[in-house]
């Protein structure tokens, strides 16, 4: 490169074409910019008269931004459709040239080659890649792609909901197949004659919100979202009434405890979700439900106000999975159900371990998994339960062996 | 009167016993006298539960009266712009913060104001509809919806609150408003006339939710008082 040494001897012209013609081969890397300036720059700068200096610059400019646009390799983007078939041009180059394509570097074998035009048929999506095209044996590169193959996209789901009534809603979306090439979505929301501007989030990125400014409108909303890329566009729109979108939140800080000295009780509360804003004017209603982790049976309690209740009919000493939803008093849906809490009723504890370890050792224990609530019944031989029972225990043994003295 | 010797001049000795006795026929006192002290907290109340029933009732009655209106007037995305004419129904709509700020008085005047109009206009649609069956559901509609103006009415006078004035009897026709020019149009303002209805009721029941939390105790104190005891 001898482009930045101060030609000896020539004139300013000369210079300048000389310049230029080794700009024009081409025979640089495409980080020439700053230096080659510098060095068509520098005869002009030494000129005496600030004039033709002045001019000379001009010049010189106009030469630098000719030659980096037509001797560069043109660097491109280009996106195409899975399937499709794929002509690429080695930039103004002849169909009779002799170029090399390589794509991330690795050579293309010549079958794919029709003169010096690259042909790829049915691309799928292996192909996206940097497409360079070089000259003869030289290996001039003479131009540069990127492929970059996908699908128009197809048509979005599109959700809009109220968490924070009244304030306002969110609408959120998705694509139900990746499309493999960047996309740009566009929400608008018209409400009678109004377009309402909904404020992008910036986490998650494919939502958005609104304020309302009007409560108790009986007009519809419309939000219509168009999802846009290089290969297509496609479009859903939603259609709703204020009222009907509103589902809050799920409870939160469920929490389920047992109440001592109670073994069917337990005490569970819980708190309004967060994002209700107005929790005094637009009230919540919740549903609860509850079932032991044994049984795929659950129980349901709706609760019109207060945000706590006691289960007054769990199963002694069995593990209880609970959950909350919560729904405005009026309208809209349920909540999604909220985290589950899981809860053991109130157990008593064994007061007389060592004695009573002894009496099941001799017995043959047989005792149900269910501790069933207290009826006096026939106990088994096996069974200790207190001294009520050993009562009757003993009144049946001596029935049966008044009769059997009878009857022997 | 008790002719009792001791310190207590006759007089407050009197007083007493008469406070005893009003005090022991307390509890015999009629029921409705007892349910108005309770005053307008329990009102307020069925006045909710009355506008949550109207609600349903009124989703059966649309319903059925969309469809004798026949598309695309019970199309479900139906959702045309609103005509200037319709502008004469009261509409339920209003800025966020100024129903916040509504006083108690002028939240109960606006649901009064609105139901006594929609009545009026529902009855006059009461005498234009076609089959038998419209008719006996309106008829019963618009029975409820009188029942709700009065209850209204009762809850506003029971806070010492004066009724708006406006057509109270029934009328001879919608206030003020020229009938529709033809047949579609006359569809459009039934349409938007259940709408606003609609609306009011999920509306009233945000106002009387925040009403209950508002009335309740200082009125009763303040009735007992008005008694006298």
């Amino acid at each position: 490169m001898r482009i930045w040494g101060r030609p000896k001897d020539s004139g300013l012209v000369e210079s300048i074409s000389l310049l230029a013609l080794h700009l024009l081969e081409g025979d640089f890397a495409h980080s020439f910019a700053v230096p080659g300036w510098i060095g068509l720059a520098l005869p002009c700068v030494k000129m005496a008269n600030p004039v033709p200096s002045a001019c000379c610059m001009v010049l010189a400019a106009v030469v630098v931004v000719y030659a980096q646009r037509h001797s560069q390799p043109d660097s491109h983007t280009q996106f195409e459709r899975v399937g499709a078939d794929v002509t690429m041009k080695c930039g103004s180059m002849d169909w009779d040239a002799a170029v090399t394509w390589t794509v991330n570097g690795t050579d293309i074998d010549e079958s794919h080659l029709n003169g010096s035009y690259l042909i790829l048929k049915n691309v799928d999506l292996s192909q996206s890649g940097q497409y360079s095209c070089y000259e003869g044996s030289a290996w001039h590169l003479k131009y540069q792609t990127t492929l970059k193959v996908g699908t128009p996209p197809r048509e979005p789901v599109l959700m809009c909901r109220s968490n924070n009534y009244p304030k306002g809603f969110y609408c959120s979306w998705h694509l139900p197949t990746p499309t493999y090439i960047p996309n740009t979505f566009n929400i608008s929301v018209i409400h009678g004659t109004k377009e309402m501007v909904c404020e992008k989030d910036a986490v998650p990125k494919n939502r958005c919100h609104i304020r309302y400014l009007q409560l108790f409108s009986t007009v519809k909303y419309k939000v219509t979202l168009t999802v846009t890329n290089a290969l297509g566009k496609n479009y859903t729109t939603v259609t709703f009434d204020e009222f009907a979108i509103v589902k809050p939140d799920p409870p939160e800080s469920v929490v389920a405890k047992p109440v001592p000295n109670n073994p069917r009780r337990l005490e569970v509360s819980w708190q309004n979700p967060s994002s209700w804003p107005d929790p005094e004017s637009f009230p919540l209603k919740f549903f609860l439900r509850y079932r032991p982790l044994i049984l795929d049976q659950w129980q349901h309690v709706e609760l019109s106000d207060g945000t706590s209740h006691t289960i007054t009919d769990a199963y002694a000493g069995k593990e209880y999975i609970i959950q909350v939803a919560a729904k405005d008093n009026d309208i809209g849906t349920w909540s999604d159900w909220s985290v589950a809490v899981h809860a053991t009723p109130w157990t008593e504890e064994p007061k007389h371990l060592t004695t009573e370890a002894q009496i099941t050792e001799t017995t043959s224990a047989s005792t149900s998994s269910f501790m069933a609530p207290p009826t006096t019944k026939i106990c088994d031989k096996g069974a200790v339960v207190g001294s009520g029972a050993v009562a009757v225990c003993w009144t049946a043994g001596l029935v049966v062996a008044a009769y059997s003295v009878l009857f022997i | 009167m008790l002719n009792v010797t001791g310190d207590l001049p006759g007089d407050s000795w009197g007083i007493f016993t008469f406070l005893c006795a009003a005090l022991c026929n307390l509890p015999a006192l009629p029921a409705l006298n007892c349910s108005e002290e309770l005053g307008a907290g329990q009102s307020i109340q069925q006045t909710y539960d009355l506008t949550r029933y109207l609600e349903h009732q009124l989703r059966t009655l649309a319903g059925t009266y969309l469809n004798y209106l026949g598309p695309p007037f019970n199309e479900p995305d139906f959702n045309p712009p609103r005509l200037a004419r319709a502008e004469r129904v009261p509409s339920a709509t209003v800025d966020l913060d100024l129903w916040r700020g509504l006083t108690d008085n002028a939240r109960l005047a606006a649901n009064y104001r609105a139901y006594s109009r929609l009545l009026c206009y529902l009855r006059v649609l009461d005498g234009q509809v076609g089959t038998a069956e419209l008719r006996h559901r309106l008829a019963h509609f618009c029975a409820s919806l009188q029942g709700l103006v009065l209850s209204i009415g009762g809850v506003m006078s029971s806070l010492g609150y004066p009724l708006p004035a406006g057509p109270a009897g029934p009328p001879a026709g919608p206030p003020g408003a020229p009938p529709a020019p033809n047949d579609f149009l006359k569809k459009m303002d039934d349409f938007w006339l259940l709408k606003e209805l609609q609306t009011w009721l999920w509306r009233s029941a945000k106002d009387f939710n925040r009403l209950k939390k508002k009335v309740p105790p200082a009125v009763v104190t303040l009735r007992l008082e008005a008694r006298g005891f």
